[in-house]
């Protein structure tokens, strides 16, 4: 018998749990299609399709629909997150994502799937929030709870490795399980260390290695297509990169402790609990915050932590991202953020 | 103590507020070109309209010697919640040194709310907290009604006459200390509009347009440049979707529970859970209004909005289903007045010609 395709769109939260979900759907016996990488022709489809005012994120996983939608999926995979915290939920966008693509998508032909995330941790592997899906394939529910365990105890090995510094990037681009499995049991066994916490990186002319914390949501750091492949650019230039994946979740806990009242959203609250800890930390040079063009979160986050970053005396630059970002543009202020960092080490 | 607010929809409700409890009440300045330009200034890029616009009114209260800015909190999902904690950094980073006291739910945090709450309430008794309570919400409501009269009766009758009694009303209500004489001035200006009424034309005839989106720039004239005079100016009625008493409701006094369910619960058909803002219950309030006999529906929200996004997404779909004609209008310090009316104007007109054409 034909399998029946899922489609799940590259972006968004794709990110942070695929390899949960390339489990899933495998010991369900369903067959995942992602969506291709990134384009411009891609882009460009879910910019035509959605408001120009929305940020570019949004715009992105738009884009990712049609294009499962074109791949002829019989059903797309959109899981609606509302919270993976007590008191804590997404971005508003984030929560209404299946309604915008319900209602400003009439074309669609694959059938949306999108149970409600509610989840008390970042491991969404209740059985509640899996319900839609064990309705529409009748899928019993010991089978169901067997195969979340699997693909809870498969994402947690991959999140570990994102805690001992790997970046979702190492990751990111393979999309079959078996590639994944081998390359996270690779990771897991052999020594090698991964390059935010490797002592030796060679640099072009030689010169100073430099630290910097990109702090930014996993799909503006980890989608090349989208950030102009930015972290490889800074690998080149010699920077040992470090992001908010990489900060333990007590790190963050404590930072958000600190305040009278933490924000109201998932992951900008990972994002600040990571940066005020990079900003503190002596071995980070730089701190870049990489947000995307109209996101409301990050204009909280953004202006807090630029008032920080003065306070803690620590390099901070804004680079904002959107459909049109010039790719030169980009480089020039990297690069130019870099070089005054080195100078700053030299001087010292 | 010295105590100021931002400038949002209903300033009077909170000056009397804070005045029955017995403070020193400094009224914020009306939002104008030059307090958006101060807020836009100091204010990140991106941050929501709303949030510029308060920046500049605190910015400009800063010379009157406050003890502290009472503001409004909320536990999300959208950031006017977290306004008030911003504000605090960036007044800070600008060298100010004033209190930002911020009213959140006491479901949030009850210590906290009881630590405000015990401030505010200065040397006043719980008896008097709960009677200055009770007088501001019906001073609210009875505010309320007299507007629902002027937005329809300003669609037929001269614009200023109208106004000049809304805004005398006003003057009196500032006044007001008992709940008594909130009625007494209630009832003396409901007799005044009702010598108005003759002109409300048949039913049949009658043209109305709903507005919704999200509620400050719903409530604030002052930064929606008008929308709703302008729409009256061509001989249609009005109702919004939110009104003082909403705002009083979430703002002021968190603890007191929602009415309007029922309508904003028919908002569940395009966005399935609440996401924050309004935009659940606006999309319930659209189908309403559809459903009440409305003509159109002008659905405002400020630039970059993040709910009021995802009901914008969703309307197109509401418009086809229900058959009900949506304008959108986005507000931000670059949203040109003129530019406004004549989008206004072409929606009007579109509208009355189809009402024309079915009538015939
Ligand atoms: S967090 Fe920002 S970038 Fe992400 S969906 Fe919300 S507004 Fe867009
Ligand atoms: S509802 Fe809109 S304007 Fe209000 S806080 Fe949220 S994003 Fe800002």
């Amino acid at each position: 018998m034909k399998k029946t395709k899922i489609g799940i769109p590259r972006a968004l939260l794709y990110y942070y749990y695929f390899p949960f979900w390339l489990k899933l759907f495998d010991e369900l016996s369903l067959e995942p299609v992602i969506s291709d990488n990134t384009s411009r022709k891609l882009l460009d489809k879910g910019v035509k399709k959605s408001l120009s005012e929305i940020c570019v994120p949004i715009k992105v996983i738009i884009g990712h629909v049609l294009n499962l939608d074109q791949k002829d999926v019989d059903y797309i995979f959109l899981p609606r997150f509302h919270s993976i915290r007590k008191g804590v939920v997404f971005c508003p966008k984030i929560i209404g994502l299946p309604d915008m693509i319900k209602h400003s998508l009439p074309g669609l032909e694959a059938e949306i799937i999108a149970d409600q995330i509610d989840s008390k941790s970042d491991d969404i592997a209740q059985i509640s929030n899996h319900q839609q899906l064990a309705e529409i394939f009748s899928i019993p529910k010991k089978e169901m709870k067997k195969a979340l365990t699997k693909a809870s105890n498969f994402w947690q090995r991959y999140r570990n490795l994102l805690y001992q510094g790997y970046l979702i990037n190492d990751f990111s681009r393979l999309e079959d399980l078996e590639g994944l499995e081998k390359l996270i049991s690779k990771f897991e066994n052999e020594k090698k260390i991964p390059q935010s916490q490797r002592k030796e990186i060679v640099t072009p002319g030689n010169e100073e290695v430099v630290d910097i914390a990109v702090i930014g949501y996993g799909y503006n750091v980890s989608d090349q297509y989208l950030n102009m492949d930015i972290l490889n650019k800074l690998k080149e230039m010699g920077v040992r990169i470090h992001t908010f994946s990489m900060v333990a979740a007590e790190i963050i806990e404590k930072e958000l402790s600190k305040l009278r009242k933490p924000m109201f959203w998932e992951f900008t609250n990972k994002l600040y609990g990571a940066a005020e800890h990079y900003l503190k930390n002596d071995q980070i040079d730089g701190v870049i915050h990489l947000t995307a063009f109209g996101c409301g979160p990050d204009s909280m986050l953004g202006q807090i932590l630029e008032i920080d970053a003065k306070e803690y005396d620590k390099a901070f630059m804004t680079l904002r991202i959107d459909e049109q970002t010039g790719e030169s543009h980009i480089i020039t202020r990297i690069e130019a953020f870099i070089d005054l960092l080195r100078l700053k080490k030299e001087n010292n | 103590m010295r105590l100021s607010f931002p400038y949002m929809g209903p300033t009077i409700v909170y000056a009397k507020l804070f005045e029955l409890l017995g403070h020193d009440v400094v009224m914020p300045p009306k939002p104008n070109k030059e307090i958006i330009d101060l807020g836009v200034k100091y204010s990140p890029e991106f941050a929501c309209f709303p949030f510029k616009v308060i920046t500049g009114i605190y910015l400009k209260l800063m010379d009157k010697n406050l003890d502290a800015l009472v503001t409004s909190g909320g536990h999300g999902p959208c950031r006017a919640g977290y306004y008030g904690e911003v504000h605090k950094k960036i007044l800070q980073d600008l060298g100010y040194d004033v209190e930002i006291i911020v009213i959140d739910s006491p479901r949030d945090d009850y210590k906290y709310f009881y630590e405000i709450v015990k401030r505010l309430k200065g040397d006043s008794s719980w008896l008097k907290v709960a009677k200055v309570i009770k007088t501001v919400y019906e001073l609210t409501r009875a505010m309320d009604q007299i507007e629902k009269k002027i937005e329809i009766l300003r669609a037929y009758n001269d614009q200023g006459t109208i106004n000049r009694i809304w805004i005398k009303a006003q003057e009196e209500f500032h006044q007001i200390q008992t709940t008594a004489e909130v009625k007494e001035i209630k009832n003396k200006y409901l007799n005044k509009l009702s010598e108005f009424e003759g002109s409300i034309p048949a039913e049949n005839e009658r043209l109305k347009i709903g507005i919704i989106g999200e509620i400050y720039v719903v409530l604030e004239k002052s930064i929606n440049n008008q929308v709703e005079e302008k729409v009256n100016q061509f001989g249609f009625e009005v109702e919004r979707s939110q009104y003082l008493a909403d705002w009083i409701r979430e703002n002021a006094f968190p603890f007191i529970g929602k009415d309007l369910e029922e309508i904003e619960k028919k908002g569940e058909e395009f966005i399935e859970i609440e996401i924050g803002g309004h935009a659940q219950g606006n999309i319930g309030h659209a189908i309403d209004f559809k459903q009440k006999g409305f003509d159109g529906i002008i659905h405002l929200k400020p630039f970059g909005c993040l709910p009021e996004l995802v009901s914008q997404s969703v309307m197109d779909d509401l418009s086809e289903k229900y058959e009900i004609p949506v304008l959108s209008i986005t507000i931000d310090e670059q949203t040109a007045d003129a530019n406004v009316l004549t989008r206004v104007e072409a929606f009007l007109d579109m509208i009355r010609e189809k009402k024309y054409r079915e009538v015939m």
